[in-house]
């Protein structure tokens, strides 16, 4: 069962994915998440949206259309969390490639210049030594390397980072070698069939 | 590693500048991870005169990763979840950026009170109606406002109590309280020429 501080943040990470495309309306009920060994089914009560065990390597989210009868089990070895939350930020703009990173060059601030690092809302002493980005935006080194490792843009203006492509493209690979998904459909419990792909998945894939 | 600090900085510019932009940040309790924001609805709006509470959690990473915030009061908005509060808003999500703040982000969540944007809805059934009756929307979310959002809502016993220490009846006064969305003295001038 998923703890109540867990089970939100889940199931408005699955409300996002699920409205993003026309899936909703083959999927709207979410009915567990579970580690590969314990299988979670609840078909009595369609309501409860989501249940977690967090501890698992492996996780599967099952996904049940109560009207079409129809199943789709999403399976990975990764933290499913992270994978949904990878989805859902897709639109973010990737990590500033290690290049960049170090080749921004070091500032002075003069004596009478006013401002401060909006990263940490430290106001700037004079004489101190910063980082400007190519967009002339000035940030204290440490502050803006956290945020570049994580989005390679710049905080104020936006201005965008190159970004490894090389390392992009290695992660993603490795990505999808670590994901699967199986898809199992039923319809009419009378005459069940027991179709079980096994698709290598890509986001476009997942989100229709 | 949350950065206090930040926070500190935040909370006093957010209460240095409560007049002009009438929104409050207060902490929950000793911890600076769990505030409570409070931001009026915009004038103009189905959202004017109520007062919206909202519950703000750092996540470990901020301001590297945005703030988590609901709506505590209930609102009906195309982008704010009619059951549980969450905001659809990209800048709390993967539009974040740490240069925005506190302040910026409730001042964010504020405008999306103004400009819905029905097409990327957060509660399917308000976006629905947002699209097909307006009207409809309109008068619904001016109701829950009423009844939600108005400090007014909430000493409801207080306001029958005295009407009804005035002379008139418990069950005219309710209806009468409701009819009028909660004004004590509309309320009051209705029962009269009543």
């Amino acid at each position: 069962m998923a703890s109540e501080t867990e089970a939100p943040e889940i199931s408005s990470l699955f409300e996002r994915l699920l409205r993003h495309r026309d899936l909703y309306f083959f999927l709207p009920f979410i009915l567990g998440v579970s580690n590969n060994s314990v299988s979670r089914e609840n078909s009595e009560n369609p309501d409860q949206e989501t249940s977690q065990e967090t501890t698992s390597q492996r996780e599967r989210i099952i996904l049940v259309n109560p009207f079409t009868q129809g199943m789709v089990v999403v399976e990975g070895d990764s933290n499913l969390e992270a994978l949904l939350r990878g989805w859902a930020n897709k639109d973010g703009q990737p990590p500033a490639s290690k290049a960049s990173i170090e080749a921004m060059p070091s500032v002075k601030i003069g004596e009478s210049e006013d401002g401060e690092c909006v990263v940490c809302l430290e106001e700037w002493k004079p004489g101190e030594v910063v980082k400007e980005m190519p967009c002339k935006h000035k940030f204290h080194d440490e502050c803006i390397q956290k945020w570049l490792v994580i989005h390679g843009s710049c905080p104020v203006c936006r201005y965008k980072m190159p970004v490894d492509e090389e390392d992009m493209g290695k992660k993603r690979d490795e990505e999808r070698s670590r994901r699967e998904i199986w898809v199992s459909l039923s319809f009419d419990s009378s005459r069940r069939t027991g179709d079980s792909n096994q698709v290598p998945s890509t986001d476009n894939e997942i989100e229709g | 590693m949350i950065d206090f600090a930040r926070v500190q900085k935040e909370l006093q510019e957010c209460s240095r500048e409560k007049d002009s932009s009438g929104i409050r940040v207060s902490p929950k309790s000793d911890n600076l991870a769990r505030l409570t924001g409070i931001i009026p609805g915009p004038l103009g709006t189905p959202y004017e005169g109520g007062s919206f509470e909202i519950d703000i959690t750092f996540a470990d990473g901020y301001p590297f990763e945005p703030p988590k915030m609901k709506f505590v009061t209930k609102v009906w908005h195309p982008n704010i979840s009619s059951q549980s509060g969450a905001i659809c808003l990209d800048i709390l999500k993967d539009q974040w950026s740490p240069a925005l703040t506190l302040k910026t982000a409730l001042l964010s969540v504020q405008a999306l009170l103004s400009a819905p944007e029905p097409d990327d809805p957060q509660d399917a059934v308000v976006a629905q109606q947002y699209l097909r009756e307006y009207q409809t929307f309109v008068g619904t979310a001016r109701y829950w406002t009423e009844s939600f959002a108005k400090a007014s809502s909430l000493g409801v016993e207080e306001k029958v109590q005295r009407l009804v220490e005035m002379g008139f009846p418990d069950g005219l006064v309710r209806s009468t309280l409701e009819a009028v969305g909660g004004d004590e003295n509309l309320a009051l001038e209705k029962l009269l020429s009543s």
